[in-house]
């Protein structure tokens, strides 16, 4: 591996390689690193040791939720006389997120070494990577690597002479952005529609086919083998306290150069739009900026320095999710933004329950209204409360979600919003 | 135990229950659509959300477990306005149709709305509306109203065992589906009508005739098969509008034969007044006419007395009273599926109540159609298989569950004594002995592997043994309990406590009719031969129809051809075309009467409908009979007719001066000791002779809703396996059928791999009715 | 068998293999339904109800699970479309960066409306949510093949290569 082992000069630890021609063949990455530390992990750790150093590294999930890794995977029972389960979340729904593509076509290796690598830690017979439907290509790419994993005893029986043997197998999805949701996932992966599921029971006791089950986004498990090799302190002192390490940022919108860029965390907004991203398309103040995926509230100019992290994004009044960042510039309609937005949520929600799935659809359609000019003041009480009650009072967050754009249009461009009203109020 | 606060008040649960169900136990009002005590938790509806100390959010309580030390609020502001918007949401699409809506006066959606609901709805776009489907006779379906609890999907899945029901699309595109063939395949379907709670799913037969308002609710006993499940009869005025579980009873569900048979009690069928033969007809005529003739007929002859054992225990009582009385010496005979009559080891009934055969280690089904049989009790072992407990059985039939048996075998009913004898093989071999299994065993030549699976069921703690029909009902029956009984004695299942010895009876009372009718009952098969051989003078049938149900059609007809036959019932049938004279009998809605079900409970019906013609209660007929033979009345009331019961039945007493419940054991011949027969079938197939749910039974063939579903669900005449096709050259179509005594007819065979090698399946009863008298058959030739 | 049998779709031997190989690297027969439908689609190029029934079959499963399953992911059609399915992604990333117009122009060039296919059945427009390429916007999937940067031009192109090849993939 090229990433320095002093963390200070850590930029990058997954698109470390990512650059590389034809990294995604096995002999490509083995040239670079790839597998070249997992024989000491199946040799000289186990599960106590492993789950300490990611516990220690402070490492979160990547996919959006952020919760500490370590932690997660210490809560799965062992001799349960259950098989214990570890599944890939590489279904990439929240809009503006895109970065787990990047590791999946150019690294995959990475990916499937840090899924060894978590496998022998949780005791995991059969893997899964839930991908979703539409990264076809990506999905052939990782079977292709898989296949040569294979081939090279590094998955299957007795990997490595270790003793340990893991299946892998790449499960494609099918156009559900509710399959994101890790219980929504279990259930797409057990063959069924991917409604979640409430807790308790959580997944890591009770998940597929009620079984221990951990669920991890491809981020999360591509940093882990940097973190075996260089050790849980190292990536500590990467970042922030309680943010550590480093985070791709997918970066969209009225940028000049929209991409994934991963950089350490505590990196501020303005830094990363102002150089990695090239600056604003028009001007040079956002109007608004969507900083983890549609479904976490606006933050407006007055945020625009704050650090890429968990906790000063949650203090800016938001979240830093998946790390999906949607730039507005000043040429951007907010209102008819929100109205598209508003469509993907009536769209996407799975129609469990009753102000998610009636909610949804009513936002949907006064939305069109207002955005298309035949909007009333009541139409905005409306908007409120129907999203309102819906955040919070459900079995997933997608509710919150629908949620967040609404509200956030409502709270910072009242005034734009009025602005398309009809004249006459009902 | 968990304790936890609800409004500040203290409340103690089991650990584990949900936030929803500590609310229920203790009183506190939580609305809620999705949640039902029967089904698993879906969570959907959202409409139980209730607030948690020290929780940011309110949570779903019927799908949270409480914590030790929980708060827990129902009411506060914040929830007044989370459930008024849940109301909003759900009556975005829902259409304004209470006033042409069945569910009205009975629907959570109005009560809600008016409880927690605002005035009126914001909604001002486009209006969902949604296709209907046709689910068959039973439930009709307006899809609009649905708001996707998902209780039906979930019914058809966990209850049902169909899983015809789903849910299509996502968003607020979702609908329930339903695929079904021409109707619901399920016999538990009609509570699909009863659990949804808005005007989606409604009960057809009943649809758009009254308000729930409007009716008046009979408590009463189903008495169509021997589970006699506690119903609530729902009439307006005099008509009967709809038959429903009881609220509070045994069983949360009934099936469709017990909900639907209710319009038979308006049928043409009914035998409202009484009748007399006149040019051969029969024609209106009055109690003093027809009595006159009745007692011309019997008084001073040899009478053959057939009855059906779901009349109530005093009507019963009755009979036994006019046989002492008026034919005395004569014999009566009831059970028209049993031709053994030689004592039983374990007569009819059940030694376990339904919770504890669901609850036994293990289950082992002995030759029944359980699920046709008995759909309520199928029902729980399907629960059962559900949740991963074992459920074994052997039979001449996969017959249809809607679940998968842990491990079944298919045997021919010749094959019996085989079965058992290797069970006892088995059995001995681990050590299990019982004086006597020695001798049975040795009487046997043959081993059937199927006696595996019996003994390895057998080896457990609790076993419950279901008894069917397929033994019940065969030649050797005695012989064969007594073989099960050795078994179930080596293997410590006949202890008190601990008693697994379940023979299905016929249908209700089983227990009282061994003790009232033993010493005087015969066949029927027997008692109509002593007629067609000149040896009775007359036939008195009560409410049983042997042309329709049973194993003896063939010598019913022949017996009725031959002597004069006096009817008396509540249904006319077929037998009618043979009655001289027909009284009319109070129906089991229409009498005060007790009725013991197959576990040996004691029901006492007290609310009963009005008579709609002429009808009497039964031991009020039998009682004018009595005294217009000459004889002295033994019962002039209610109560010195029970006084008459408790000479048979002591047992009855106190549950008549309302003690506790005390269960009625079925009885015990401890000194049966019958080997199996050496005796060969003379044809080479087994007929085995189908009970269908819809068509069994006079009651079920008076109603036009069951008439229409035996219709749906009906098979080909007669089934038998592809290989018994084959190696008697023949295919499927109409065939050749040749019984034992050499009559041949042409009946349509049909195949079916579910059906044992070697084995007639007499489908259509109706059709291929007279084969049911055969035990044996042969398939003569193609057409 | 009657010709109605013989009509209906049945996978080849070979598929019927990559199923049984596929199904034992699941814990339950029934995980196996998405790669199965994938299949069927293939080989079908749509899920009717009689492909939906035989996957049904194939699988062990009640068609009402099958129907959940088609009915619930987009990806799954029920109907034919086009030779050519072109998803233009609408939402955020792609909203921002005139993906609505490339919408429009389409239509307008091949004269349909969004999810029309045109009447030489070659090409089918509808409109998709974030295909997860943000950083390409406007994103365009070409029978599931990417398009990044997919602008009207790049569009034009693509139509004209494949009308002019007499619409050869």
């Amino acid at each position: 591996m090229t990433i320095s082992s002093d963390p200070k000069k850590v930029t990058k630890i997954c698109f470390d390689r990512i650059d590389i021609p034809n990294q995604k063949s096995l002999a490509v990455a083995r040239e670079n690193g790839a597998y070249e530390f997992l024989p000491t992990v199946l040799k000289k750790f186990d599960a106590d040791k492993i789950i300490n150093e990611v516990k220690t590294s402070g490492l979160r999930g990547r996919g959006g939720a952020g919760f500490p890794t370590g932690l997660k995977w210490s809560f799965v029972p062992r001799n349960t006389g259950k098989p214990t389960y570890l599944l890939c979340n590489a279904d990439e729904g929240e809009p503006g997120t895109f970065k787990d593509r990047d590791i999946m076509r150019f690294d995959p290796h990475l990916l499937i070494e840090g899924m060894i690598m978590a496998g022998f830690a949780l005791d995991v017979r059969d893997a899964y990577i839930y991908i979703r439907g539409e990264f076809l290509h990506e999905a052939n790419v990782l079977n292709e690597a898989i296949k040569e994993a294979y081939e090279a005893n590094l998955l299957g029986e007795n990997i490595l002479g270790s003793g340990f043997s893991m299946n892998l197998l790449v499960h494609r999805g099918a156009g559900a952005y509710v399959c994101g949701e890790e219980t929504a996932l279990i259930e797409s992966l057990e063959g069924r529609a991917g409604r979640p599921r409430f807790k308790p029971p959580f997944p890591a006791v009770e998940g597929f086919y009620k079984c221990p089950t951990v669920v991890n986004n491809v981020e999360t498990l591509a940093t882990v083998p940097a973190i075996l090799k260089h050790g849980g302190a190292w990536h500590a002192a990467i970042g922030i306290p309680n943010n550590t390490g480093c985070k791709i940022f997918s970066v969209s919108g009225h940028v000049n150069k929209p991409g994934n860029y991963e950089v350490p965390m505590g990196t501020t907004l303005r830094s990363l739009i102002e150089n990695q991203c090239g600056g604003l398309q028009h001007g040079t103040v956002p109007k608004a900026i969507i900083p983890g995926g549609s479904s976490t509230p606006w933050i407006l100019a007055e945020h625009y320095d704050v650090p890429l992290t968990y906790d000063d994004i949650m203090k800016a009044g938001s979240f830093l999710g998946s790390g999906a960042i949607i730039v507005m510039d000043e040429t951007a309609d907010v209102v008819a933004l929100t109205r598209r937005l508003s469509h993907f949520y009536a769209h996407e929600s799975c129609g469990q329950c009753t102000p998610c799935r009636e909610g949804t659809g009513w936002v949907e359609r006064v939305m069109n209204r207002v955005d298309g000019g035949s909007g009333c003041e009541g139409d905005l009480k409306v908007l409120k409360e129907a999203s309102e009650h819906m955040a919070g009072r459900t079995i997933c967050a997608l509710a919150e979600g629908a949620a967040a754009p609404i509200l956030s249009m409502l709270e910072h461009f009242p005034d734009e919003v009025r602005s398309r009203l009809k004249e006459k109020s009902s | 135990m968990t304790v936890l606060y609800i409004n500040d008040e203290e409340v103690t649960v089991a650990a584990g229950t949900s936030i929803l169900e500590a609310c229920r136990e203790q009183g506190a009002e939580v609305p809620y659509f999705c949640y039902h005590p029967e089904l698993s938790v879906a969570a959907n509806c959202r409409m139980c959300l209730v607030e948690v100390e020290g929780w940011n959010k309110p949570t779903a309580s019927c799908c949270t477990p409480v914590a030790e030390g929980m708060k827990v609020r129902t009411q506060s502001e914040g929830l007044e306005k989370d459930r008024e918007m849940m109301m909003e949401y759900l009556l975005i699409h829902h259409p304004l149709d209470c006033p042409v809506c069945d569910q009205g006066g009975a629907c959570k959606l109005q009560d809600y709305a008016v409880e927690h609901g605002a005035s009126h709805g914001r909604y001002n776009e486009v209006k969902r509306s949604v296709v209907d489907h046709d689910l068959g006779p039973f439930i009709s379906t307006c899809m609009t109203r649905c708001i996707h609890c998902t209780r039906c999907v979930r019914f058809a899945e966990e209850i049902a065992g169909t899983s015809d029901m789903g849910v299509l699309d996502r968003g607020d595109h979702m609908r329930i589906d339903g695929i079904v063939e021409d109707c619901l395949s399920s016999e538990l379907s009609g509570n699909l009508a009863d659990i949804c709670p808005v005007g989606s799913l409604l009960d057809k037969p009943s649809n758009d005739i009254s308000r729930p308002w409007e009716v008046t609710r009979h408590k009463s006993t189903c008495t169509q098969c021997p589970q006699g499940c506690d119903i609530t009869i729902e009439s307006r005025g005099d008509e009967v509008i709809r038959i429903k579980p009881y609220r509070d009873g045994v069983e949360p569900w009934i099936c469709d034969r017990g909900r639907y048979v209710y319009d038979a009690f308006r049928s043409d069928e009914r035998i409202l007044e009484p009748k007399v033969r006149e040019n051969g007809a029969l024609t209106s005529s009055n109690w003093d006419d027809a009595i006159s003739r009745t007692v011309a007929l019997l008084q001073g002859k040899r009478v053959g007395i057939v009855f059906s054992p779901d009349w109530s225990i005093e009507g019963l009582t009755s009979i036994r009273l006019l046989n002492d009385i008026a034919f005395e010496g004569a014999k009566v005979a009831f059970d028209l599926h049993r031709r053994d009559m030689r004592e039983f080891s374990f007569e009819e009934g059940l030694s376990m109540t339904t919770q504890q055969i669901e609850d036994a280690e293990q289950v082992v089904v002995l030759g029944s159609d359980l699920r046709q049989r008995l759909p309520v009790l199928m029902q729980r072992l399907r629960k059962r298989i559900n949740s991963g407990r074992p459920v074994t059985r052997i039979g001449a039939m996969n017959y249809r569950t809607n679940s998968e048996p842990t491990c079944d075998a298919l045997i021919r009913p010749r094959d019996w004594p085989a079965v058992i004898a290797r069970a006892m093989e088995q059995v001995t071999e681990l050590g299990k002995l019982a004086a006597g299994m020695d001798e049975w065993m040795s009487k046997v030549k043959e081993r059937h592997e199927a006696g595996k699976l019996l003994a390895d069921a057998l080896i457990s703690d609790s076993c419950a043994m279901l008894v069917g029909e397929e033994i019940r009902s065969h030649e050797d029956a005695a012989a064969l309990i007594y073989g099960l009984d050795l078994l179930m004695r080596a293997c410590g299942h006949t202890e008190e406590g601990s008693d697994g010895r379940n023979l299905i009876p016929e249908g209700m009372n089983a227990q009282l009719l061994s003790a009232v009718f033993g010493d005087v009952r015969t066949s029927v098969g027997a008692l109509f031969d002593a007629a067609s051989n000149g040896e009775l003078d007359a036939l008195l049938l009560i409410g049983s129809d042997p042309l329709g149900d049973g194993l003896f059609p063939a010598q019913a007809k022949a017996a009725m051809g031959k002597v004069p036959l006096i009817q008396v019932g509540a249904i006319s049938g077929q037998v009618s075309e043979y009655a001289e004279v027909q009284l009319p009998a109070a129906a089991y809605s229409e009498v005060e009467g007790s009725f013991i079900n197959m576990e040996g409970r004691v029901r006492v019906a007290d609310q009963p409908l009005k008579s709609m013609g002429s009808e009497r209660p039964l031991w009020k007929v039998m009682m004018r009979l009595v005294q217009s033979m000459g004889g002295e009345v033994p019962a002039v009331d209610m109560g010195e007719l029970r006084d008459q019961v408790l000479r048979f039945a002591p047992a009855l007493k106190a549950t008549w001066s309302g003690g506790a419940e005390e269960l009625i054991v079925p009885s015990r011949n401890r000194g049966v000791k019958t080997l199996a027969s050496a005796a060969k079938p003379s044809a080479s197939l087994d007929v085995v002779s189908r009970y269908s749910l819809y068509r069994e039974g006079a009651w079920a063939r008076a109603s036009d809703l069951l008439v229409e579903a035996g219709r749906l669900h009906c098979l080909d005449d007669v089934l038998v396996h592809p290989d018994t096709l084959k190696s008697a050259g023949l295919s499927e179509g109409e065939n050749s059928i040749k019984t034992a005594a050499g009559d041949e007819a042409a009946y349509y065979v049909g195949q079916r791999e579910d059906v044992a090698p070697g084995v007639l399946f007499v489908a259509k009863r109706g059709v291929a009715g007279d084969l049911s008298s055969e035990s044996s058959a042969e398939l003569a030739g193609g057409k | 068998m009657s010709a109605v049998e013989n009509a209906l779709p049945q996978f080849s031997e070979a598929r019927l293999d990559e199923i049984k190989v596929l199904v034992a690297r699941y814990p339950h027969a029934r995980s196996a339904l998405l790669p199965v439908l994938y299949m069927a689609q293939e080989d079908f190029s749509y899920l009717s109800m009689e492909v939906q029934q035989h996957v049904a079959d194939t699988l062990g499963l009640h068609l009402m699970a099958v129907r959940e399953v088609v009915t619930f992911y987009t990806m799954f059609r029920e109907k034919p479309c086009g030779t050519y399915l072109l998803e233009v992604c609408t939402n955020a990333g792609c909203m921002l960066n005139g993906a609505d117009d490339l919408v429009r122009h389409l239509c307008d060039k091949l004269d349909i409306k969004v999810g029309e296919t045109t009447p030489d059945g070659m090409f089918t427009v509808t409109e998709v949510e974030c295909a997860g390429a943000c950083g390409g916007a406007p994103v365009v999937q070409i029978n599931n093949a990417y398009h990044e940067k997919a602008d009207a031009a790049h569009m034009d192109a693509f139509i004209t290569e494949v009308r002019g090849k007499g619409g050869e993939a």
